[in-house]
């Protein structure tokens, strides 16, 4: 197989908002980056086909007191994330100035002439989130990169991190397409590969690229930092979202209407009648409601527009298509669903997982040279751009500092994924990814899953060792593309070991960690649950947010 | 959800072949219609229709098992009665 050097002082593995954000910030500070991206930079991460709703902190509209903001966030939108209340505060010193960066390179923040506040909010009380014409954000985006001076390789997964002493000096990215491997050698790394799609099952368990998020967010960048000695945190903590029923797609602030049980009555207690202005909250402060309506046998649960006006109907379709929803509107047509007519059932979607890589509010993780920004660290897309950015320029000052490592000393690494490859790619019969990724998707589901206690995860994690052995020893790819998705799985398998690990750690009940054998919530363990590698050996803690 | 690809209509441009970040059209020839490889990895997030250059040359199915469940009516039937013996015949 081929080995190519590619050198830059700054790499980031992702070209999703954080990737490209990273690296235009990054390339207009002065220095040489490269874009590591295993799809196409132009359609990659859960940004990929739109956005509509941005959360920023205006001082002339919000008030000068941005902790009440904040506030109101923990509310709701960043109810589900667990990260510090410094990582907010940084994140909203610096989003609107990314919300004009973002007007002024063609992304039309304020399409209508003004901010325009709505979705994610309780009636009458302060709104977070501005609307804005995201379709074509990742087009903007890849462009502005390039007029930067970026260089994007797409079809490049990269796959380990290069590490020398306490520092990260570089990765290797695997070519979906052609035999060949990528040897970076960046003074600094900039992890934004996403979310872990395809750890659980899937909203139709046999058909893995059922997910809003796309299918190839699968934990690349939290596996490859764990596997190089990087602290992630909270690696146990599952989220769960809610949407259309089978059709997995994300917006619950796009949709205007109330969600409803079967006779009608409204589920939460904030809406009563489709409100253009504030959605359904109910759907943030509790997603489990149409399963919880299911087990009562008072379901099924219904987004219920019917009954508002042609502008407001005009107005949901125009942000569904801004949302990256056009394949749910285009679907919804031509069954002749319409929503004014229509009650849509709404479901809880599976668990997902994986937890955060461990950044600050420079986006520097625990290794020297390595920064992490986006779903890896911090979630949403406010946050991916805003963190994107800082990220870019953390890096960027970073490398000013430090000498060019010495990729050769990495020899070992980058011989042990060569000679995995050739394995997955010499075997004639085996497990193929697939096949492999529903075997971890079933323990995740049955041992992982909405209720856990110490018997099941011990014999979940036995298990998935087994599967994890079987993987390593038997799995097959029959081309590039089949090399990849194995590659994947081998990510996933590191993932999923983690959660049972850290799953067994956390002796309590929190959120949606339901384990009856320790039913209360531990307000000593109201921290970050961290853990790292120490040889084999996953080390574990608790730190202060 | 798999592209379906006319190919009376399709010009051979390979955009759709490059934008799709899931490579479902994965081996296929360069400058003839692309094969779809790989169907069942396809999220339908729309790129290879938003990149194809001729109207109505690729579009999306949405497979069965996608398919939104919805209510006919509007009008939510409220229970009558007992809601204990209600259902039981007269």
């Amino acid at each position: 197989m081929e080995e190519q050097l590619v050198e830059c002082d700054v790499l980031c593995i992702g070209g999703g908002i954080a990737g490209m954000m990273a690296a235009i910030r990054a390339a207009e500070k002065g220095a040489s980056v490269v874009v590591a991206e295993k799809g196409n930079a132009r359609y990659s991460g859960c940004g990929r086909s739109g956005n509509d709703h941005f959360e920023t902190y205006i001082p002339e509209i919000h008030g000068s007191d941005k902790e009440d903001f904040i506030d109101e966030l923990l509310y709701t939108a960043k109810g589900e994330i667990l990260i510090g209340r410094d990582i907010l505060r940084a994140q909203f010193a610096k989003a609107q100035d990314v919300v004009e960066l973002w007007d002024e390179w063609g992304i039309p923040m304020q399409p209508s002439g003004s901010w325009e506040f709505a979705g994610h909010a309780f009636p009458g009380r302060t709104l977070t989130h501005i609307k804005y014409e995201g379709r074509l954000q990742k087009t903007v985006l890849v462009r502005q990169a390039r007029k930067a001076g970026a260089k994007i390789m797409n079809r490049i997964m990269a796959m380990e991190l290069l590490r020398s002493g306490d520092r990260v000096i570089g990765a290797l990215g695997v070519h979906t397409r052609e035999d060949k491997i990528v040897v970076f050698k960046a003074k600094a790394v900039i992890l934004g590969t996403g979310k872990c799609s395809r750890l659980y099952q899937g909203l139709t368990p046999g058909t893995m690229f059922n997910d809003g998020h796309g299918g190839v967010q699968t934990g690349d960048g939290r596996a490859m930092a764990y596997r190089a000695g990087a602290e992630l945190m909270n690696v146990e903590m599952p989220q769960r979202h809610i949407g259309p029923k089978y059709f997995a797609k994300f917006g619950q602030a796009t949709w205007v209407g109330v969600l409803r049980d079967a006779e009608g009555n409204a589920v939460g207690p904030f809406v009563s009648e489709p409100d253009r202005r504030y959605g359904d909250i109910i759907m943030e402060v509790n997603k489990l409601s149409p399963e919880q309506y299911g087990a009562l046998g008072k379901g099924p649960v219904y987004m219920d527009c019917t009954g508002m006006s042609d502008e407001d109907a005009a107005y949901m379709k125009h942000w569904h298509i801004h949302e990256g929803n056009i394949g749910l509107v285009d679907h919804m047509e031509a069954e002749g669903v319409d929503p004014q007519k229509h009650p849509i059932e709404f479901s809880t979607y599976p668990l997902r997982g994986g937890g955060l890589i461990v950044a600050n509010e420079k986006a520097e993780t625990s290794l020297r040279g390595l920064y992490a920004a986006g779903d890896e660290a911090m979630g949403d897309i406010s946050a991916a751009a805003t963190f994107g950015w800082i990220s870019g320029d953390s890096a960027a000052d970073f490398v000013g500092t430090v000498e060019e490592g010495n990729v050769e000393q990495c020899r070992a690494t980058i011989d042990s994924l060569k000679a995995t490859i050739d394995q997955l790619r010499g075997r004639e019969y085996g497990p193929d990814w697939e096949e492999a990724n529903l075997a971890l998707q079933q323990v995740m589901t049955d041992y992982a899953g909405t209720v856990r206690n110490e018997a099941v995860l011990l014999q979940g994690l036995s298990h998935l060792k087994r599967l994890k052995e079987k993987a390593n020893t038997e799995m097959m790819a029959r081309n590039q593309h089949e090399l990849g998705r194995c590659l994947e799985v081998n990510n996933l398998l590191d993932v999923g070991e983690l959660v049972f690990q850290t799953a067994l750690d956390r002796k309590e009940t929190r959120g949606l960690h339901n384990r009856p054998d320790y039913p209360f919530t531990n307000p000593l363990l109201n921290r970050a649950h961290v853990v790292h590698r120490d040889g084999d050996e996953a080390v574990m803690g608790w730190r202060k947010y | 959800m798999p592209p379906i690809i006319d190919p009376k209509l399709c010009i051979a441009c390979d955009r759709c072949v490059n934008i799709c970040t899931e490579d479902v059209f994965y081996g296929s020839t360069k400058n003839e219609i692309p094969e779809v490889t790989y169907p069942r990895e396809c999220v339908h997030f729309n790129g290879c229709v938003d990149a194809c250059p001729v109207p109505g040359a690729i579009w999306l199915r949405v497979p069965m098992s996608s398919m939104v469940v919805y209510r006919e009516s509007p009008e939510y039937a409220k229970p009558q009665g007992d809601p204990h013996t209600r259902s039981l015949p007269d």
